[in-house]
């Protein structure tokens, strides 16, 4: 009965379109009112405290720092046209670039959005010059974009780590080879697609080895962030936190080599990483106090009473789960889709037997997969609004097939759990 | 009123910059601290101590920023569903919301300030900072959002009386993701055409 009730309740607060934030604390107050014994209002104040003042969390505004450094140092022209040296010569040319450059900047950038819009502005003139097929571009560049939260570093595993206890370098550690494995299974499906219908793959771009010795340079700037901000947690020399400092450091670094360090780009640096910082820790604070409320009225045990009630197998709580991410996923934003439903599946999840970590990957795994499904995927909107011309349908016509090889991933790592957990292992 | 509105803008501006800066801060001294630990075995102490207080009273101060220029999130699956007047209605209780949530997390924050006051609590690191000093700073930054955010309802009201909804829109109006997202794309295109040019 009082999960009915509260589903319903957060449901119609959010459903009406209050902010996440106000709308979790206020469903929090609500449940507080109707079922504890105590008014739990009085922690709100050391609980919102605790929350904003945590070391761990600290590492949110530091990525959301490096990535707006990153945006604005010129790295990323640079780079995908070393990148289309190196990987345009496969079938499918410069979409393969795509791909790869989204990889590489995701592996420096903790945001999805960042990474698409990133590499989607400098790429989207090169659909007419070359003759692509405009669907399937814009996918690779929708999808490819997601690949940001799951390479490390990741805003969203931060946000799983500190929600849930888990340890953010070990969620970076099991996020690495699916990162690897998801971008081959993206180019594989451009691949196959070209295959299929070879002139969707648009003229092909004269490279010759001179060029790519050339441009070398050009990649390094990126490979020597990412060895020094995660080879650092890697090897156990930096916590996540203190590499996203080294990082921002780095980054203005290279800024600073490219003549690009000013003070009109920092104050729009610290004002754009506050605003996004503060709306990301409002949501969270909001969530925090739900999170008590639901613990102290006993909610997720009477969820898993449900469960066990039902007799429910492990297979049967996760394909639940999956399913429920699926289908909020079409129509939820992402972030508030994370971490308002992070405490009540969580909790589910680790009774039936799992590992945090491997479930923090699947989480990230199907966010991503929500942020190219449409009504609502933001990675869509990003690349529809870059292109600002035909219909947005084009963009989720051509995403549909990496959303296959997306959901081919999922798949994957719930049957060989092993391609996310051995690395974590092995280092520990 | 509009004057009042002008210089909340500034303030809150201002306070995100401020809130920016001193993270960037914390970041090169941490930057510093983990250099030295690494290559010396040495440590400042601290760090992360400061760093810490930094997000606290950097996203404080930030609420009202991210308000102001409409960027916290809201699930419009039905707000863009019903009419413009059920909207603006959506819109001003979205904000009470807002400001009664936070007006409670500031009342209780302020009974934390006033525990460390009257207790003399210091941090339990090598520091011992008097916790009132980022506690105060933290506490002003969510009374300055409850102040933005009732300012922005007294100024929603008489227009959404007034049936001027644009206006109301414009105020306090769920940003579409159609529109975040090309704002995001603005600044990187501005951010990429600088690189063009020389």
């Amino acid at each position: 009965m009082t999960v009915a009730v509260s589903l319903i309740v957060l449901l119609a607060v959010l459903g009406s379109s209050i902010a996440v934030a106000a709308g979790m604390g206020i469903t929090g107050l609500i449940l507080n009112q109707l079922y504890s014994p105590l008014p739990l209002t009085r922690v709100m104040g050391e609980l919102a405290w605790a929350t904003t003042n945590n070391f761990i969390l600290t590492a949110i505004p530091f990525y959301i720092m490096f990535g707006e450094i990153l945006l604005r140092s010129g790295i990323a022209e640079r780079m995908y046209s070393a990148l289309i040296q190196w990987l345009s010569w496969l079938p499918g040319g410069l979409m393969h670039s795509n791909i790869g450059a989204c990889a590489l900047f995701g592996s420096v950038s903790g945001s999805s959005v960042a990474t698409a819009a990133t590499i989607g502005v400098v790429a989207m003139g090169e659909i007419d010059k070359h003759k692509y097929n405009e669907r399937l571009f814009l996918g690779t560049l929708a999808a490819g974009g997601t690949l940001g939260i799951l390479i490390p570093p990741s805003i969203n595993m931060i946000i799983y780590g500190v929600m849930t206890d888990t340890s953010v370098p070990k969620l970076y550690l099991a996020g690495f080879i699916p990162g690897l494995i998801l971008t081959v299974l993206f180019s594989l499906t451009v691949l196959i697609a070209c295959l299929w219908r070879p002139h969707w793959g648009g003229q092909k771009v004269p490279t010759n080895w001179e060029a790519r010795i050339r441009l070398l340079p050009d990649l390094l700037p990126p490979l020597v962030l990412l060895m020094v901000v995660v080879g650092a947690i890697f090897f156990g020399i930096a916590t996540a936190t203190e590499s996203a400092a080294v990082g921002i450091v780095g980054a203005l670094a290279i800024t600073a080599w490219r003549r690009r360090l000013t003070l009109a780009m920092l104050i729009e640096v610290c004002e754009a990483t506050v605003r996004t910082t503060a709306m990301v820790v409002a949501i969270l604070v909001g969530a925090f106090f739900l999170n008590i409320v639901i613990q102290t009225i006993g909610l997720t045990q009477q969820l898993s009473r449900l469960i066990t009630a039902y007799q429910l197998t492990p297979v049967q709580v996760l394909t639940a789960v999956i399913v429920l991410y699926l289908v909020l996923g079409t129509f939820m934003e992402e972030l508030s889709m994370m971490i308002s439903t992070i405490p009540i599946t969580t909790p589910l999840i680790l009774q039936a037997g799992y590992d945090p970590v491997w479930y923090g990957i699947l989480i990230v795994l199907l966010i991503q997969t929500a942020m190219v499904t449409p009504p609502f995927g933001i990675n869509l909107f990003v690349i529809q609004g870059i292109r600002g011309r035909g219909r947005l349908s084009d963009v989720e016509w051509g995403a549909a097939p990496f959303v296959i090889a997306l959901l081919l991933m999922i798949g994957l790592i719930c049957v060989f759990p092993e391609i996310a957990m051995w690395l974590p292992r092995l280092v520990g | 009123m509009a004057h009042l509105h002008r210089i909340v803008h500034g303030v809150s501006r201002v306070g995100a910059i401020v809130g920016g800066a001193m993270l960037m801060l914390a970041a090169i001294v941490i930057c510093v601290d983990v250099t030295m630990r690494y290559a010396f075995a040495r440590t400042l102490g601290g760090a992360d101590e400061l760093s810490g207080y930094a997000l606290a009273i950097a996203s404080a101060w930030g609420f009202s920023s991210a308000l102001l220029s409409r960027s916290h999130i809201r699930i419009d699956t039905v707000y863009v569903r019903v009419g413009s007047r059920a909207r603006a209605t959506l819109d001003l209780l979205s904000l009470a919301c807002f400001v009664l949530f936070i007006a409670l997390v500031a009342w209780h924050g302020w009974g934390v300030l006033q525990q460390s006051w009257v207790s003399g609590s210091r941090s339990m690191n090598e520091l011992e900072t008097p916790l009132v000093i980022p506690q105060a700073l933290w506490v002003a930054g969510l009374v300055f959002f409850v102040a933005v955010a009732l300012l922005l309802l007294v100024r929603a009201l008489p227009l959404y009386l007034a049936g001027d909804l644009r206006r109301l829109f414009d105020l306090i109006g769920s940003k579409s993701a159609v529109a975040e997202a090309e704002e995001e794309i603005r600044a990187i295109e501005h951010a990429i055409e600088g690189e063009r040019k020389p």
